[in-house]
């Protein structure tokens, strides 16, 4: 796990995106967290098990195994509060906090779809309709050189982000739908190059300092 | 109003294949109708595409279907325009 900033100073930890959005936006986040060391804020980054650099198989992971990783070591490091992005708001839920941040959430089934559309262009599948029943019901899916464990696209069509403790969400001006505040950016998550947005990470970074500030006061 | 429409429509796909594929401003204001873009747009490939028509379907609030993706609609820039021009101002 990385540590960012402050010794002492309430600490946030990162729940970052899944698959290939986590290396997309990896470069990202820590830009991020080594930000809030300005505002005197710790930052934590774990990785899940399967994920980055963890020893567990890709094809061991599952989505409650990633939920209770994650909670542990939310636990592990007294954090207030989850920095999550895109779909690690499907794993900051259990986590002991009192304040849930997300960029860009989604749902699972957005998820597992945006899974399925990369499993089929990296083999150059025919061109079929999308169906989620008959894609999670698949036993031996592989998205990307990565084998999934059996049930992970299951458990995952139905997860929502939680709301178990306050949540702020951000999204990106160009996206339509509901957020708390919107800002301008690049989405890096879809980019087919890791990059960092530096006014957006300092945007995002100020936009998280506060809130943490807020809730923890 | 199609007219307005039509500009937005343009302007969010530029935006797409700028943001997506890492293009300048300048390079995506330079696209016209017959500009080509699956096989000859060396940043589109097909893991691209993906990107490029799900952050086409957020931000224009659509959904694509799959089996509607074919060659022929990503050939050109203008060929993509009509495709989404249809689908979002329906």
């Amino acid at each position: 796990m990385l540590r960012f900033g402050p010794q002492d100073g309430p600490v946030v930890i990162a729940a970052p995106a899944l698959f290939e959005e986590a290396n997309r936006t990896r470069a990202f986040l820590v830009r991020i967290l080594r930000l809030l060391g300005v505002h005197g804020i710790a930052g934590a980054l774990p990785d899940l098990p399967g994920q980055g650099e963890s020893l567990l198989p890709t094809h061991q992971a599952t989505l409650a195994g990633w939920r209770d990783a994650f909670a542990t070591a939310a636990r592990h490091v007294s954090a207030v509060a989850t920095v999550s992005i895109r779909g690690g708001a499907l794993v900051d839920g259990p986590a002991p906090v009192s304040a849930l941040w997300r960029l860009s959430p989604i749902t699972g089934a957005e998820q597992v779809k945006e899974l399925w559309r990369i499993r089929q262009a990296a083999h150059d599948r025919p061109k079929l309709r999308y169906d989620p029943a008959r894609f999670i019901a698949e036993l031996d899916v592989e998205v990307a050189g990565n084998r999934l464990a059996p049930g992970l696209l299951a458990a995952m069509n139905i997860a929502e982000p939680s709301s178990d403790a306050p949540v702020r969400t951000v999204r990106l001006d160009t996206n339509p739908r509901p957020a708390d505040l919107k800002l301008p950016g690049r989405p890096l998550w879809r980019a087919s190059e890791p990059d960092v947005d530096e006014p957006l990470a300092q945007a995002l970074a100020d936009d998280i300092a506060a809130w943490v500030h807020a809730c923890v006061a | 109003m199609i007219e307005e429409g039509a500009g937005q429509v343009d302007g969010t796909i530029r935006a797409v294949l700028r943001d997506v594929l890492g293009l300048t401003q300048d390079r995506v204001n330079a696209f016209d109708e017959s500009t080509p873009l699956f096989g000859l747009l060396p940043e589109l490939d097909s893991m691209a595409v993906a990107g490029v028509l799900t952050e086409l379907e957020d931000r224009l609030g659509i959904t694509i279907e799959d089996d509607e993706v074919d060659g022929e609609m990503l050939e050109t820039f203008g060929k993509l325009a009509h495709f989404l021009r249809k689908k979002a101002l329906l």
